[in-house]
């Protein structure tokens, strides 16, 4: 057995050798720890799926004419992952707030009489300030900046 | 090695083609990977001919302990089988996008031949996995088999759990049907409130919220992640039971038993398990509710039923992370209970121990029902 023979030899040879290898043990160790840390890394930013919403041309969202809109009407506005009412409150004021509901993001109804919008799973009720007025939704809802532009309306997500 | 009973010379053209094929190569190898997931529970002698081994598993006779008990185990690799062959044959036709998830399921129920067998076995197949992993679970703990040696035998099984759990839930969406993708919404919701590990499994699955990019990774998940997983703990159960043994019941004879005997028993009970599921899909088909519309949540929708508990807590005021947490605790401490109950050299006792894990149990099944009538219907 040759080879058990050279490696029992092997630290009589050197006085640097035990002292060399721990060194040259730890560095590879390191190495590698460097390499699996960088692969883990990169293996969670290819894991994060692109947002739908985060381009800048989707930020601001063209909703359509005002005249178009009633004074009262609201319109669900089917945008990606975060969907949003849009209500005309007066002849030129405009809102627009969130349509997911912050319970357990159910998409809210729009209750016409009480003026407010309604959860369809826990009767979670919100006003249109987005202010949670009863139920168990636990946050108000975002609301969204809307502008009008000769006569279109914008809101920006 | 002549004592070792020898299979006769090779006779029919079966025999010397075996014999041929054997001596380029080692089929006894081959052959023994099988005793890895309990079909053979004689030793294999790998240097031997592969028809001098086939000989002495046939006519071995051996003591069996199997009883009925046993059957939940073995329930758990028969009902994966099953699943993964009507699984492939789904994905043959199933296609994992928004826009024609639900057309494609509703297409293989409806127009492909015997495809509503296929699709029904399927779905019936993993309400029956679900119920089977859980009662193994409760009996293995009811037992007290989660104790030396059997450690990592309950560390599997509560790892199958889970497993089945996830796979229910991937696979719960994959129809884009109403019911299912707000099920699988709120489910997702659950999933969010977990701490530190919430955040981690919605970037893996593809975000909080449900898109094309959350369907597609469910179906990854459901058919290639998780089942390769599941194969993984149905290998490591099969392995630690050949070194530890099958769990005694209380007051059985062991009785002798041959190979033949093992496999004609294994094959009736995969026809009766077969035959229960054809009868199940017939009788009590899936409905489709038609197609999801994620911009408007229907009334009365639930969370599936596992997690009705943590769901009925969301009911309270008080923060997520609460609840999350407890679902967390118990999933974290249920595969560690045999170190639990060791302690520090000092046994609890049986008896509280099972009180308090049937007190669990009874918690777990209240706040369930609780959890499926928080809805307005």
């Amino acid at each position: 057995m040759a080879g058990s023979e050279g490696r029992t030899e092997q630290p009589q040879g050197g006085e640097s050798g035990p002292g060399r290898r721990q060194f040259l043990r730890t560095l590879s160790g390191a190495f590698l720890g460097i390499w699996a840390l960088g692969g883990a890394g990169a293996l969670a930013a290819y894991m994060r799926a692109p947002e739908e919403d985060h381009s800048s041309t989707d930020r601001i969202v063209r909703i359509g004419k005002l005249d178009e809109l009633r004074i009262g009407e609201a319109r669900l506005v089917r945008h990606g992952v975060s969907p949003f009412f849009v209500i005309r409150t007066g002849s030129e004021s405009v809102i627009a707030l969130s349509a997911v509901c912050t319970h357990v993001r159910c998409i809210l109804d729009y209750d016409h009489e009480r003026r407010g919008l309604v959860c369809p799973c826990h009767d979670g009720r919100f006003d249109l300030n987005g202010n949670v007025v009863s139920g168990p939704p636990p946050r108000a809802l975002p609301t969204y900046e809307v502008s009008t532009r000769a006569g279109e309306v914008f809101v920006r997500v | 090695m002549s004592t070792l009973p020898k299979a006769a010379p090779a006779t029919s053209r079966w025999d010397r083609a075996i014999d041929w094929v054997d001596d380029r190569v080692n089929l006894s190898e081959l052959f023994s990977f099988l005793t890895h997931f309990g079909l053979i529970y004689t030793p294999i002698d790998t240097k031997r001919p592969l028809r001098d081994v086939l000989h002495q598993v046939r006519t071995t006779p051996l003591e069996s302990y199997a009883r009925w008990p046993h059957i939940l185990g073995l329930l758990t690799a028969l009902l994966f089988g099953l699943e993964a062959v009507s699984g492939i044959l789904l994905a043959f036709y199933y296609q994992p996008t928004t826009l024609s998830a639900y057309d494609s399921t509703r297409s293989i129920v409806r127009d492909v031949m015997l495809g509503w067998l296929v699709h029904h076995v399927h779905m019936w197949g993993s309400y029956l996995l679900c119920g089977v992993v859980l009662v193994r679970m409760l009996r293995l703990f009811w037992d007290g088999l989660y104790k030396a040696p059997r450690e990592i035998l309950w560390f599997s099984a509560v790892g199958l759990a889970w497993l089945v759990i996830q796979l229910d839930f991937t696979g719960l969406l994959l129809p884009w049907d109403v019911k299912s993708y707000w099920a699988a919404q709120r489910g997702l919701e659950i999933v969010w409130s977990l701490p530190i590990v919430g955040p981690l499994f919605s970037t893996l699955v593809g975000g909080r919220t449900m898109s094309e990019d959350v369907l597609n990774r469910f179906y990854v998940l459901h058919i290639i992640v998780l089942p390769l997983m599941y194969l993984g703990f149905v290998y490591l159960t099969f392995a630690t039971m050949r070194r530890v043994g099958l769990s005694r019941i209380a007051g059985a004879v062991p009785k002798l038993t041959t190979f033949r005997r093992h496999v004609s028993d294994l094959i009736v009970i995969t026809l009766l398990l077969f035959a229960g599921l054809v009868t199940l899909a017939t009788l009590m088909p899936y409905q489709f509710h038609g197609a999801a519309d994620p911009y408007q949540t229907p009334k009365g929708t639930l969370p599936p039923w596992y997690m009705l508990a943590p769901y009925a807590l969301f009911q309270l005021p008080i923060p997520r992370w609460i609840p999350g947490l407890g679902l967390l605790a118990v999933a974290l401490a249920l595969p560690f209970l045999p170190a639990i109950v060791k302690g520090a050299g000092e046994r609890l006792d049986e008896k509280r121990l099972r009180m308090a894990g049937l007190g669990v149990f009874g918690l777990w099944l209240v706040l369930s029902v609780l959890g499926a009538l928080v809805d307005r219907k």
